[in-house]
């Protein structure tokens, strides 16, 4: 999850990383109430990275121009992304600008801190540039200012520079972050050091054990929802544990691995995968704990809200948590809408995806047999072993005519 | 890794990643479990465990402790692992999925430094069949026999040994070493186990995308195994720039990894280069394996 860059910003303050003086602006007029003197940098609060270019950032000196300016970000859609707050922020001259970040490494298994002399990540030669230095054992102040040295920097902006890094990889830890960047930390003619802007990615899966984290999420979630009305799985999408391709064919499995060469399977006889979500995890959404089964009704929800998918593929094997009531949550989800579909000329737009569910073991004996007695119409539900087979279906099944009630 | 018959082994925790089905089939099969540690529950039995409130407690009672599994919630994991450590257990593995990439890196210094093995996390844990099971993989879909099996994905770890036993091949030795971020046990380590391993005569690797270990495992295969080896790689048709594992890594070109680092096609490319046969689909591995061996 990527906060937003006054967010970030207040937390780099928290941290003792330095800041501008700014001001959250949740409407044009609070410029009238400016703490801040002028001039000062407007800037939209949207995760796009190159909102500048955009038209997203502006500088002005006057109430007035402020006003106008204000007014024209906000309605100032970046990469389909309104701001609903900008940042109101005091002008700085920069003398040189860097980069650093600290990220964790997924193949290390290790947090590396990245530094270079060039904030801009727009050149092809970008990486060439960047320093690093793989934080090995407990992390201790060295690291930071081994990294700086490597960059090319000495005396006492050395010290005040490593004194951010070893802040960034406080917050880093704290927050349970997979990235911290500053881009670009100015340096004023006095040698002081300054974070302009910056970027911070939690992760996902540590968020619910920080509370002001997860009321974040939550917001971050409603206005994705807000955004895309249309859309629902935007809410739940950008978790790592869900790919949403454009095709017919949602899948629902319990495990990446699953998960990933159900796709494939079905791309290859053909078909075109849609919607695909991991049961094995909590949503982004999902502060709360969660079971199995209640992410099994809320993954059919929002493939059947998906007005593309014409098939869900389930597809378990072996074993998953809460086996004895699947037959309910499945049977729950058929049963209404094939009331539905005998009794509603009225809905106008009512839609039934068709339903392959693989089930492979012998733990599923009674689920399979509870399935196969319940009363729904032909070629709306099938339960097979064979993976191979439910891919062949569900394939099969995504050319016949959509079921419209 | 130090396995026998005897093996000593505990479950610490009890979420929704270990069911009594899990418990029952272990101890069915004839798994050594003697104890599980549910702090605030001790002197009851759960699933016919008994339960004690600190791994120290089950080692006073039943002397050195080989195994753990750990099934506790994914945020008590790092928690979990630690106190078996101080209880100088020195085998661990990780059943719990999500359990927060910083604590694994805090476990695996600590691990690291005093050479203690961990498995997962998010790992289906370890089968010999007709002999041992650790963790959550279906007994069901084994056979005894001379395939190993070493994967990043728990389902497909199961997934892959039901096509063999279906195909009349049995396995030696199936691990799960954890589909999360970042794991312990690498790939790395296992083919050098199963390499090692008498009753091994062939080996499968099932990959998916994320990270670098298929990449350091196809070389490693070219290196230094002589016995035969398949590929398969789950994900090669998802669209990689919506897949978040991806952009977590999106360092890779910084450090001077190539530009499709993580990628299955980046896997793929690696065991064509190493000349490692590579199954389009599960059920395509029998064959493959026929064909090798």
């Amino acid at each position: 999850m990527d906060l937003l860059e006054y967010q970030v910003k207040e937390w780099f303050g928290k941290m003792g990383i330095p800041v501008l003086p700014s001001q959250r602006i949740d409407h044009p007029t609070d410029l009238k109430h400016l703490k801040i003197s002028y001039p000062i940098v407007l800037k939209s609060q949207v995760h796009a990275s190159d909102r500048e270019k955009a038209g997203g950032v502006r500088i002005v000196e006057t109430t007035i121009d402020a006003i106008a300016a204000a007014q024209s970000i906000f309605n100032l859609s970046i990469w389909g992304e309104l701001p609903e707050v900008l940042l109101a922020e005091a002008k700085y001259d920069a003398l040189e600008k860097l980069y650093l970040a600290v990220v964790l490494d997924t193949a290390l298994c290790r947090p590396v801190l990245l530094g270079s002399r060039e904030p801009n990540s727009d050149g092809e030669s970008w990486g060439d540039k960047m320093q690093y230095v793989v934080v090995e054992k407990e992390f201790s102040p060295f690291y930071a200012r081994r990294l700086v040295l490597k960059m090319g920097i000495q005396g006492t902006l050395m010290q005040s520079i490593s004194d951010v890094v070893e802040k960034m990889y406080q917050l880093f830890i704290q927050a349970d972050l997979d990235l911290v960047e500053i881009n670009p930390l100015a340096i004023n003619a006095h040698g002081q050091v300054m974070a302009l802007n910056g970027k911070v990615k939690v992760n996902e899966r540590a968020i619910n054990r920080h509370p002001e984290i997860a009321k974040i999420a939550v917001k971050v979630a409603g206005r994705q929802h807000r955004n895309h009305k249309n859309n629902y799985m935007n809410s739940v999408l950008g978790s790592w544990d869900s790919l949403e391709m454009l095709g017919k064919i949602g899948i629902l499995s319990y495990g990446a691995g699953s998960l990933l060469a159900t796709l494939d399977l079905v791309t290859k006889a053909g078909g075109e995968p849609g919607v695909c979500l991991n049961l094995r995890h909590s949503f982004l959404a999902d502060i709360t704990p969660t079971t199995f089964c209640q992410r099994l009704e809320k993954g059919l929800n929002i493939l059947t809200t998906n007005k593309i998918m014409q098939v869900i593929l389930i597809n378990f094997v072996g074993t998953v948590p809460q086996v004895d009531q699947i037959p309910e949550v499945i049977a729950r989800f058929m049963l209404p809408h094939q009331q539905e579909s005998k009794d509603s000329k009225t809905k106008h737009d009512a839609y039934l995806p068709r339903l392959v569910v693989r089930l492979g073991g012998a733990e599923f004996n009674h689920t399979r047999k509870y399935l196969a007695g319940l009363k729904i119409s032909h070629e709306s539900l099938i339960v097979v072993e064979n993976l191979d087979i439910a891919v062949e279906e569900a394939t099969r099944l995504a050319q016949l005519p959509g079921l419209k009630k | 890794m130090n396995l026998t018959l005897d093996s000593k082994v505990i479950i610490q925790g009890f979420s929704e990643f270990i069911s009594p089905t899990h418990i029952a089939q272990m101890k069915a099969y004839g798994t050594n479990l003697l104890a599980a540690v549910n702090p605030g529950f001790s002197g009851q039995k759960i699933h016919a465990l008994p339960v004690f409130d600190l791994v120290e407690e089950v080692v006073i009672k039943f002397g050195k402790i080989d195994i753990t599994l750990i099934g506790v919630h994914p945020y008590q994991v790092l928690d979990a692992a630690l106190e078996a450590i101080a209880a100088n257990i020195r085998q661990i593995i990780i059943i719990s999925a999500g359990v927060p990439p910083l604590d694994m890196v805090r476990l695996f210094r600590e691990a690291e430094s005093r050479e203690i093995l961990v498995v997962g996390p998010n790992s289906s844990g370890i089968i010999v069949p007709g002999k041992i099971l650790l963790g959550t993989q279906p007994q069901e879909f084994y056979a005894p026999g001379g395939v190993g099996i070493v994967s990043r994905s728990s389902t497909l770890t199961y997934e892959v040994a039901w096509e063999l036993t279906k195909a009349g091949l049995g396995q030696s030795i199936s691990v799960g070493i954890g589909s999360d971020a970042v794991v312990g046990s690498s790939f790395l380590q296992w083919l050098q186990i199963l390499d090692e391993d008498d009753a091994t005569e062939a080996i499968v690797l099932v990959g998916q995308p994320g990270g670098g270990s298929e990449e350091a495992a196809a070389q490693y295969i070219a290196e230094a195994i002589d016995k035969p080896v398949i590929a398969y790689v789950a994900g090669r048709y998802a669209n990689s720039t919506k897949h978040m594992s991806e952009t977590r890594t999106s360092l890779a070109t910084i450090v001077g990894r190539s530009a499709n680092f993580g990628t299955a096609e980046s896997k793929l490319l690696a065991f064509q280069a190493a000349g490692v046969p590579v199954a389009e689909r599960p059920s395509e591995i029998p064959e493959l394996l026929r064909i090798r061996v």
